[in-house]
């Protein structure tokens, strides 16, 4: 659906705030009952979920243009989709959508964010959006004892993604992912320095063409690589691979796995063993892309109409897509299953997470929000006396090490790899 | 209207230059709000000339002093959630956004009250108010909207009124912006003392701060409050949990609290019901009532499950739901719940009321506490995109508010039998008493239309012309209803049609309007004008000389 296809959801926002908080029956503590990262950093409505839906109306009334505020206003967005869980509470609308729509219509348009060009310039030149060399891709996984896909065959291929890929820092974790796998005996091979960028990360920032082009590239490369399933460590990916290919027509013909899934997987097979203790007291971070914006993608065709008078409904019935079948337990499962880790709760989890700040082209365009945001759920984490924050994805424990780094915080930040091979 | 640059340079000064904008995309998100395709036939209201950031009350009055001297109006909103926020009555205004002002000042448990600024959520204070055991009133709308919003500036009502008054009854005290820019601290019972008055705030100034219905931001800022709270029996802090089967949105609590008993009577017919309900107020045993709002059920999570349930549901069903009770009781004893809910239970044997299993089994009683004492906000706005409170929530004995109900219902029956509204299929009297019914009740009833609907549109407004028609077969009494909900119409035509008619008391409101706001600088669209404009009485609904959006 086009931007203005969503004319129905800017008519219908009544500008309850919803948006703008979790949902009440999960509000707990009254320091963290925001949802909305951008309207709590910037404070003007528009930068609410419902902003959007009152600027996407005004653009299509001709009352205003997409002029330089109304592209920090969109893009000062995470995209993380809190908004879209609070709103469906009350309402039958799609702010994520709408918003996904507007940002492709500012990049047909050429509204362009400087920052962002940057990086789709250097996706189009290098397959990647860290701006870093093709060459370079593969280096992440030197002296491995990995298959090479480019000319072997495997039953899995580890997909590490443009940021464990170039993130030096963040090696080690990607590095940890192959170990374990191979050390449950699974068939894994990686594509070094073919690997490629999923697209998901441009196609948020509005750029649909790069998503199809990638998406297409993907089939065919597993396609060639003979594979049955493909894992990965990073939750952008695993969204991209899971979610939005199949929104776009392009699913996957093969078993999409993140990296947790797959371990928790062997865990319960018992070809993963945690024996070591890691005496942690630790907090979870779900991941916007492996949670709420995990969730499958619903096809849904149909009309609206009217019944018992004024009721609008549709025929046929459209399953709302309300973030709560993400993947929320099994990462847990796994902490859970570690010897002597402690695992405490922050107040808003699962589909109500507060972002870690990466997503959305802000860590690119906005790093300051980024840290910000970042900083905002390290607060939360101390707050419920955790001595560590683990995730499950690079882009979070990325944000999380810069927000630690500028803000002095002294908590540990983990991928959940890291205490897995810790465990074992 | 643009600012001139003066205009806007003597804003700025108030706020600093990040809190202060004039770029048309962000304003144009400050005036798409629920109502305004009613109102004004379009989604878009006045586009605001400047919106202002503050985060004091002297910023405030800076930049309401800057209003006055330049003739530029100005409104105040915390949540913005209803078109009387932030309506205006021309482009040469302003409005405050006071999500910076969110503190919740203090919980001062041992005299039962908190002070709050404007952008404090009910919500957000019950979670703080429960750790000291204590309470504030259910609002309507739901959790987001504004304590301040609710208890001093708008009307409405809700369940737990019967224990915890009115919104406006619950008012300590006030700092309050004047239109003048003079800051105001009625409530102060001495001098340096702190914001508690007894008839609050202050010597007997409700009336003026608010009335009945509130100023809806038109005579100025309220920039702190102190309200009444309340005993809370239930825990300091609670974990409502997605429960297996029910709707993803809507955790529920395991069971209804200890210090809490619900029960849920269903009555033979209106009559008893009815008599039961004024009963088992006037006992004073009750914390929360609802009358034929049951919400004991899963709630459904958008209109197509709605829709689904509906074709499914037994047709008895909507029968014993109307004519059913929630009664919430809470105590600080298990004797003292147990006297409570014996006396509920002996009420509900006299007047021939049953315990139907399906509306009193656990999991539907924590339902019924919820909705009760925290709020689902408001679902109907999903089902059509709109709704109508039909009755005007007026205040009354019971008896009036059963014949205004019965007789509304007659008016809603035939435009649903033609297909503009929602077809709620079913008739029923709720009204919402205050103060154990010592001093009455507010009825309210709804009318869900589409407004992007023409007929459906068409038919509403035709709707509430006929229910307001202060000549028509429901010959209403009392002051109308302004705030809260859409029971607003302009003020022209509310305060013209009405005002000679019951005692002039549109007369005192422009005397109130006309001393506070000597330079009408208050925008007073949801208030009083202080004088009325020159056109027709009985005009159209839609406001013909303000409130248009003007050439951009």
């Amino acid at each position: 659906m086009a931007w203005q296809d969503y004319v129905h959801d800017m008519q219908r926002c009544t500008r309850c705030s919803y948006c703008k908080w979790i949902p009440y029956r999960y509000m707990r503590q009254t320091d963290f009952i925001q949802g909305c990262p951008s309207i709590s950093r910037y404070l003007w409505h528009a930068y609410a979920g419902s902003g959007k839906f009152n600027m996407a109306y005004s653009l299509q009334q001709g009352r205003i243009e997409i002029d330089d505020t109304f592209l920090d206003v969109l893009y000062k967005c995470h995209m993380d989709g809190s908004c879209d869980v609070s709103c469906k509470v009350q309402q039958d609308i799609e702010p994520l959508q709408l918003m996904q729509e507007l940002r492709i219509k500012c990049v047909e348009d050429g509204a362009l964010v400087s920052a962002h060009m940057i990086v789709i310039e250097g996706l189009r030149k290098e397959d990647n959006m860290m701006m870093a060399r093709r060459a370079d891709r593969g280096k992440w996984a030197a002296g491995l004892d990995v298959k090479d896909l480019t000319g072997d065959t495997a039953e899995v291929i580890y997909h590490a993604g443009c940021r464990y890929s170039y993130d030096e820092e963040l090696w080690p974790v990607a590095r940890a992912g192959v170990n374990l796998l191979r050390k449950a005996g699974v068939d894994v091979g990686i594509m070094g320095g073919d690997e490629t960028c999923c697209g998901g990360r441009a196609y948020e920032l509005g750029y649909a063409g790069e998503l199809t082009k990638y998406a297409e590239h993907q089939i065919e490369t597993l396609r060639t690589a003979g594979v049955r399933a493909v894992v990965t460590p990073c939750s952008d990916c695993y969204a991209c691979f899971k979610v939005l290919y199949d929104k776009i027509g392009k699913k996957l013909e093969i078993e999409v796995y993140h990296i947790t899934q797959y371990l928790d997987k062997l865990i319960k097979e018992g070809r993963l063993k945690l024996s070591k203790k890691v005496p942690l007291n630790v907090t979870y971070h779900d991941p916007c892309h492996l949670g709420r914006l995990g969730e499958p993608w619903v096809h849904w065709q149909g009309k609206e109409i009217k019944v018992m008078g004024q009721m609008i409904v549709h025929d046929p019935p459209k399953q709302y897509r309300r973030g709560a079948k993400g993947v929320y337990e099994t990462p847990r499962d796994i902490l859970k299953s570690i010897p002597g880790l402690e695992l405490v709760e922050m107040y808003r989890i699962k589909e109500y997470a507060w972002c870690c700040g990466a997503g959305g082209g802000v860590i690119d365009a906005y790093p300051d929000f980024a840290t910000w945001t970042g900083a905002e759920r390290l607060r939360e984490a101390k707050a419920v006396g955790a001595e560590a924050i683990v995730s499950a994805c690079p882009w979070c424990k990325r944000n999380f090490l810069d927000a630690a780094k500028e803000t002095g915080d002294r908590i540990q930040v983990y991928d959940i790899i890291e205490l897995v091979e810790r465990a074992v | 209207m643009k600012l001139t640059r003066e205009e806007y340079r003597a804003l700025e000064a108030t706020v600093g230059p990040e809190y202060i904008t004039q770029e048309p995309v962000i304003m144009d998100t400050y005036n798409q709000v629920w109502g305004n395709k009613f109102f004004f036939d379009a989604k878009h209201s006045v586009r605001p000339a400047a919106v202002l950031l503050p985060a004091s009350a002297e910023e405030i009055a800076a930049a309401v002093k800057a209003c006055n001297k330049y003739g530029i109006l100005f409104k105040a909103f915390s949540s913005g959630f209803e078109y009387l926020s932030l309506s205006l009555a021309h482009s040469k205004g302003i409005l405050f956004d006071m999500r910076r002002m969110n503190r919740i000042l203090e919980i001062d448990a041992k005299n039962m009250r908190a002070v709050v600024e404007p952008y404090v959520s009910v919500y957000r204070l019950q979670l703080e108010a429960a750790r000291h055991g204590l309470y504030t009133g259910r609002i309507g709308v739901g959790y987001s909207a504004g304590v301040i919003a609710a208890e001093c500036c708008h009307h409405g009502c809700q369940h737990t009124m019967v224990s915890t008054s009115g919104y406006g009854r619950n008012v300590l005290g006030v700092e309050w912006v004047l239109p003048t820019g003079e800051i105001l601290n009625p409530g102060t019972g001495e001098s340096g003392g702190d914001l508690f008055s007894a008839d609050g705030p202050g010597f007997s100034l409700r009336g003026i701060l608010r009335g009945r219905t509130g100023a809806n931001g038109g005579h100025g800022v309220i920039t702190r409050a102190s309200v009444k709270l309340y005993p809370w029996y239930g825990p300091k802090e609670w974990h409502q949990k997605k429960q297996p089967g029910e709707p993803l949105s809507r955790g529920q609590l395991d069971r209804v609290p200890d210090g809490y008993r619900v029960l849920v009577p269903t009555f033979p017919d209106l009559e008893s019901q009815l008599e039961a309900a004024g009963e088992v107020c006037r006992t004073e045993i009750l914390y929360g009532l609802s009358i034929a709002m049951l919400a004991t059920g899963v709630v459904p999570e958008g209109n197509d499950e709605d829709w689904a349930w509906a074709r499914k549901a037994d047709p008895r069903m909507a029968d014993n739901f109307r004519q059913s009770l929630v009664l919430v009781m809470g105590a600080p004893s298990k004797r003292m719940l147990d006297y409570r809910e014996k006396a509920a239970r002996a009420i509900t044997d006299k007047w021939g009321g049953r315990f139907l299993p399906e509306f009193n089994e656990p999991k539907a009683l924590a339902r019924a506490f919820i909705d009760l004492i925290w709020s689902t906000g408001v679902p109907s706005l999903r089902i059509t995109g709109d709704f109508l409170p039909s009755s005007s929530s007026p205040d009354g004995s019971p008896d009036m508010l059963k014949r205004l109900a019965l007789a509304e219902q007659q008016i809603v029956a035939r435009y649903e039998g033609q297909g503009a509204f929602f077809q709620k299929g079913k008739k029923a009297v709720t009204w919402r008493p205050e103060e154990h019914l010592s001093i009455g009740a507010q009825g309210i009833s709804t009318a869900l239309y589409d407004p992007y609907d023409p007929m459906s549109l068409k038919a509403a407004r035709e709707f509430i012309d006929e229910l307001f028609d202060p000549r028509g077969k429901l010959k209403r009494f009392g002051v109308p209803s302004r705030g809260g909900c859409l029971q607003i119409e302009p003020v022209t035509h509310v305060h013209q049609n009405w005002g000679h008619l019951y005692d002039n008391y549109d007369v005192w409101m422009m005397k109130i309007k006309k001393v506070l706001d000597p330079d009408t600088v208050g925008d007073w669209t949801a208030y009083i004008p202080p004088e009325y404009p020159d056109y027709a009485r009985d005009g159209d609904y839609v406001l013909p000389s303000y409130g248009k959006e003007e050439e951009l």
